[in-house]
């Protein structure tokens, strides 16, 4: 015949055990919602000009502890803004999330700095496997109009009008990543006095 | 165990609940600020094998393989050095003798961008630097000509930047640039 008289030490296990997975949950809160915070803050936040967003903390020793993290897992590596000032932008000037199989005429005045480029990243941050090694567009191969403009498109296919050409191949995620070394002091000191480049989507995407 | 058993006897619900968010809330702000050491530290530790070594290290030009460093810029030649100047001063000197941009610039531990020194802030002199950490007294002999610079933490990485118009075309000039790079350890 088997006792109905329960353990106390078996009795004290199930409470126990409640408690450490009440604290295993809080922590589990705790780390996910740090992860969720600093993803959600990529590309946005900072300084924004036209569709283009920039930190103005990104590589600064004066960065807040969101701010370092999102750079960390965003941008790691980031000059500071004295040095090299980025900007990202991630929709087209009609504030549509920008798609690697759409064509895109992105265009304005040469930005005021030493040397600069407009690079094409996937969702995932990194290159796309573009024809040609041609990742980039930049103040030495982007050719000006009389009035020191430039323009190229981007796309999963060369524009017919001989404009210089960022590939994009696939359907992906798209950000353009304007960066602008040695910026002139203007734009070092104010950002947002950038005569941003427009992104303009031409016709469907493909 | 103690404790929580004391909480959970000694406090009513309202008192463990606000424990709970206490403890979710010190854990977020441990993870949000662990981030940039945890992924700088793995940074500084992964190495392709076949450049193990404690001299720097010279990636291949930039392109679509290199998964490493989120966002890299494809238009720059990169050399990098981790260093660890808690016990040793580090040495580093570079002459690029380039006309075009290059940079070598400092990180913390945290990813903070402490120091940047670019070719025009240079003017043609070879880079000298003496690198120090936050407690460590300057060393006994600096090089002549040496600069000292004082890290906030012992621990960090190097980056140098080269401009790569068009790397087949350039590529003697601006390998042999970056390849001036030293980062010596002083005794």
């Amino acid at each position: 015949m088997t006792s109905m008289t329960s353990n106390p030490a078996t009795a004290e296990r199930p409470r126990w055990t409640r408690v450490l997975a009440l604290y295993l949950l809080a922590i589990a809160l705790g780390a996910g919602s740090a992860w969720l915070v600093v993803r959600s803050h990529l590309d946005r936040g900072g300084v924004s000009v036209g569709v283009w967003r920039t930190s103005t903390l990104a590589g600064s020793t004066h960065a807040d502890l969101y701010t370092r993290a999102v750079v960390a897992v965003g941008a790691l590596l980031a000059l500071n803004r004295e040095e090299t000032v980025y900007y990202v932008a991630t929709t087209d000037s009609e504030g549509r999330p920008l798609r690697s199989r759409c064509r895109y005429r992105i265009s304005g005045p040469a930005p005021d700095a030493r040397w600069w480029s407009i690079t094409a990243y996937a969702e995932d941050r990194f290159l796309f496997d573009a024809p040609a090694r041609r990742y980039s567009i930049n103040g030495r191969n982007a050719p000006l109009d009389a009035q020191g403009r430039f323009a190229l498109e981007s796309g999963p296919t060369p524009p017919a009008n001989g404009i210089p050409w960022l590939p994009t191949p696939g359907d992906r995620g798209l950000s353009f990543t304007l960066r602008l070394y040695n910026p002139a002091p203007d734009l070092v000191a104010n950002p947002a006095s950038l005569a941003a480049p427009r992104i303009e989507r031409l016709g469907g995407c493909e | 165990m103690n404790l929580l058993r004391y909480l959970k006897m000694r406090s009513p619900w309202y008192v463990r609940i606000e424990v709970l968010a206490g403890v979710a809330l010190l854990t977020h702000l441990l993870v949000v600020w662990a981030i940039p050491y945890v992924i700088m530290a793995a940074l500084s530790m992964s190495r392709p094998a076949e450049e193990r070594g404690t001299g720097p290290l010279f990636p291949p030009m930039t392109d679509h393989t290199q998964r490493r460093v989120v966002m890299p810029s494809p238009d720059l030649l990169y050399a990098l050095c981790a260093f660890d100047v808690r016990q040793r001063a580090l040495r580093i000197q570079a002459d690029p003798k380039l006309a075009g941009y290059w940079s070598i610039a400092l990180y913390g531990a945290n990813s903070d961008n402490f120091f940047v020194l670019n070719d025009r802030k240079a003017a043609g002199v070879p880079v000298d630097l003496v690198l120090i950490g936050p407690d460590t007294p300057e060393p006994a002999t600096v090089p002549a000509g040496a600069r000292m610079v004082r890290a906030p933490g012992g621990r960090g990485l190097l980056l140098m930047r080269v401009l790569v118009g068009d790397y087949g075309a350039e590529r003697d000039a601006v390998e042999a640039a970056r390849r001036t790079l030293r980062c010596t350890p002083l005794s």
